[in-house]
């Protein structure tokens, strides 16, 4: 009797167990073959020589790793990542949070802004980029042709041709494209201030600086450290608007890790050291989500 | 202090308003218009140009068009093969965007609610996908894809398009259906449903929010990949608007007037559905990072 009813009980169980995997294994499958499988496939080309031709894959130890150390053109990437990373951040959260902070009591014309400045979040990076490429066309670009119509021949550049330019002025395009981005996740931040808190400061005789540093900022703490993580993962990876625009140029002026990895594996076909560039990438993006995700546990929230 | 509540009192009885509100008013809508123009000129531009000849491009590049040469959009279409690269498009984005909420609701649901051994585990397995980026995997999928003989058709790029989208949409399911109340899903056991009847019946039905921000967030994502169709659908045939985009400007380079014109097409249609689904846009794309 208690046997049978065990048995009942483990079979029903077993059944349970059976539908929960039912749910999970479609989704499974797929991550598996086409990621997991890929990363670690990864891994064993980064060891290896080869065209991506050949049918055999020369295997090379850690060959490609010291060679990546001793790669000028790898240290030129990353230090565009870098720069990318820390201007392409900083501008478009800044310019979130200030037109959040106007806007944010609400004003007329408030739903016209928010509409216009998230106008080219829905754009693809790609888009983006040929928009700018025209922007900033030597010859017909409407920079150009207002600075000469004004008389200022002299600042008046091909943009995207001048090695020292084009990075900034990549940099200046992919800040359009994304800081109504930051300022629409920043107002739905804004919304869960306490308006009381203002209030109080305001007739402690606090200044608008003050509000911003004391109550602001800190009442958005959660939300600009996701915006920034974001952002910044953003960096590491960007390849779109750089590809469609310069494809790394002038010379390697505006070369990115994603870039140079993408040139090196599929147009110069060295599979291997591309691989190995690739892990590079790899990591860096697995560090910095690692740091995002610990500052947040350690900011308790 | 005590003067200062009064002032205030008063402000909020009687809003006398002095030259200062005034000037401060105007200050404000002078930096938000500044910024508007930031966003719009560039627009403004491509639509100007683009409905310009080449000559009128070069007597003015910054005025009006003199004519609206509407018929540029025409000639662009038609010679850019715009209508095949937005079929490609169309093909490979629907039945990912199905793909991956189908599959995301699924595995979110039972990560979430039922009960297996290795739950969390699996859970954190996916996790681990949200930090890999797509360059860390795009070199082996292309062989990949290729050993398993479907490098040249559409499913080069909705077999890893799906895959790469599939943990943030487990990620993003899983935290909706943890969030329902447990009566629910009791109420509906008790009256005879089985769990696959929970969740088509009653769980599904109340994901409507989610669901329509995870389409949005992967309609956008795959209609503007650009990477993964430029390295698994290289064959004209099959090349979505992005990376037709980037051949057609490549190709007609030094014509102006309809690379523009080519622009504005692509750009179109996406603005247009913008204007009209502004909420569900807004939502779904910044999904992302407000419960990421």
């Amino acid at each position: 009797m208690t046997d049978s009813i065990r048995q009942v009980f483990a079979n029903r169980k077993l059944r349970d167990y059976a539908t929960g995997y039912a749910f999970v294994i479609p989704a499974l499958v797929m991550y598996v073959i086409f990621v997991v499988y890929p990363f670690f496939y990864t891994i064993y080309l980064s060891l290896t020589k080869w065209d991506g031709a050949k049918p055999v894959k020369e295997f090379v130890g850690f060959l490609n790793y010291e060679r990546l150390f001793a790669d000028p053109r790898l240290w030129s990437a990353l230090s565009h990542n870098l720069i990318w990373i820390v201007l392409g951040t900083v501008t478009p959260v800044a310019i979130g949070l200030f037109l959040g902070v106007l806007l944010w009591r609400g004003l007329r014309g408030m739903v016209f802004f928010r509409t216009v400045y998230f106008l080219p979040v829905v754009l693809a990076p790609v888009a983006v980029g040929i928009i700018w490429k025209w922007m900033y066309n030597p010859q017909f670009g409407p920079i150009n042709s207002t600075l000469r119509a004004v008389g200022l021949d002299v600042l008046a550049k091909g943009w995207l041709g001048d090695p020292y330019v084009a990075l900034p002025a990549l940099i200046f395009a992919g800040v359009w494209g994304y800081f109504g981005f930051c300022f629409v996740v920043i107002m739905a931040g804004l919304q869960n201030i306490d308006m009381e808190q203002i209030d109080a400061a305001l007739v402690d005789g606090a200044n608008g600086p003050q509000r911003l540093w004391y109550i602001i900022i800190p009442g958005l703490r959660h939300v600009l450290t996701m915006i920034t993580a974001f952002t910044l993962i953003l960096g590491v990876n960007v390849f779109d608007i750089i590809w469609i625009t310069t494809r790394g140029g002038p010379g390697r002026a505006t070369h990115v890790i994603a870039t140079y990895t993408y040139n090196t594996a599929f147009r110069e076909s060295y599979v291997g050291y591309g691989s190995a560039l690739a892990i590079v990438m790899g990591t860096v993006s697995l560090v910095v989500s690692f740091i995002f995700i610990s500052i947040r546990e350690r900011g308790g929230d | 202090m005590e003067s200062h509540v009064g002032a205030s009192y008063q402000v909020a009885r009687r809003p006398r308003r002095p030259a200062r509100y005034w000037i401060a008013r105007a200050v404000l809508y002078g930096v938000l218009i500044l910024f508007a123009l930031y966003v719009l000129v560039p627009f403004m531009w491509v639509i100007f140009t683009a409905l310009k000849s080449n000559y009128e491009i070069a007597q003015d590049p910054l005025g009006l068009p003199p004519n609206w040469r509407f018929e540029n959009l025409a000639q662009a279409w038609n010679q850019g093969k715009f209508s095949r690269y937005f079929i490609n498009s169309v093909i490979v984005t629907v039945p990912i965007v199905l793909l991956v909420v189908s599959l995301s609701c699924l595995a979110g649901y039972g990560l979430a609610r039922l009960k297996m051994p290795g739950r969390m585990l699996i859970f954190y397995f996916f996790l681990v996908g949200l930090m890999v980026p797509f360059t860390a995997i795009m070199i082996p999928l292309f062989y990949i894809l290729r050993d398993i003989g479907v490098l040249g058709t559409y499913w080069a790029m909705i077999l890893p398009q799906t895959a790469i989208s599939l943990p943030f949409g487990i990620f993003f399911m899983r935290a909706f259906f943890s969030g329902l109340p447990y009566d629910l899903t009791d109420a509906a056991k008790i009256d005879g449903c089985n769990d696959f009847g929970v969740f088509r019946r009653v769980m599904l039905p109340l994901a409507g929010p989610a669901v329509a921000a995870l389409v949005v967030f992967n309609f956008m994502g795959s209609w503007n990949a650009f990477l993964l169709p430029l390295i698994y659908l290289q064959s004209d045939k099959l090349r979505p608007v992005m990376t037709g985009m980037m051949f057609f400007t490549t190709r007609w380079g030094p014509d102006y007037s309809m690379s523009m014109a080519g622009t504005l097409i692509v750009m179109a249609p996406i603005m247009a559905v913008y204007l009209v689904f502004q909420r569900q846009f807004i939502q779904g794309l910044t999904a992302g990072a407000v419960r990421g």
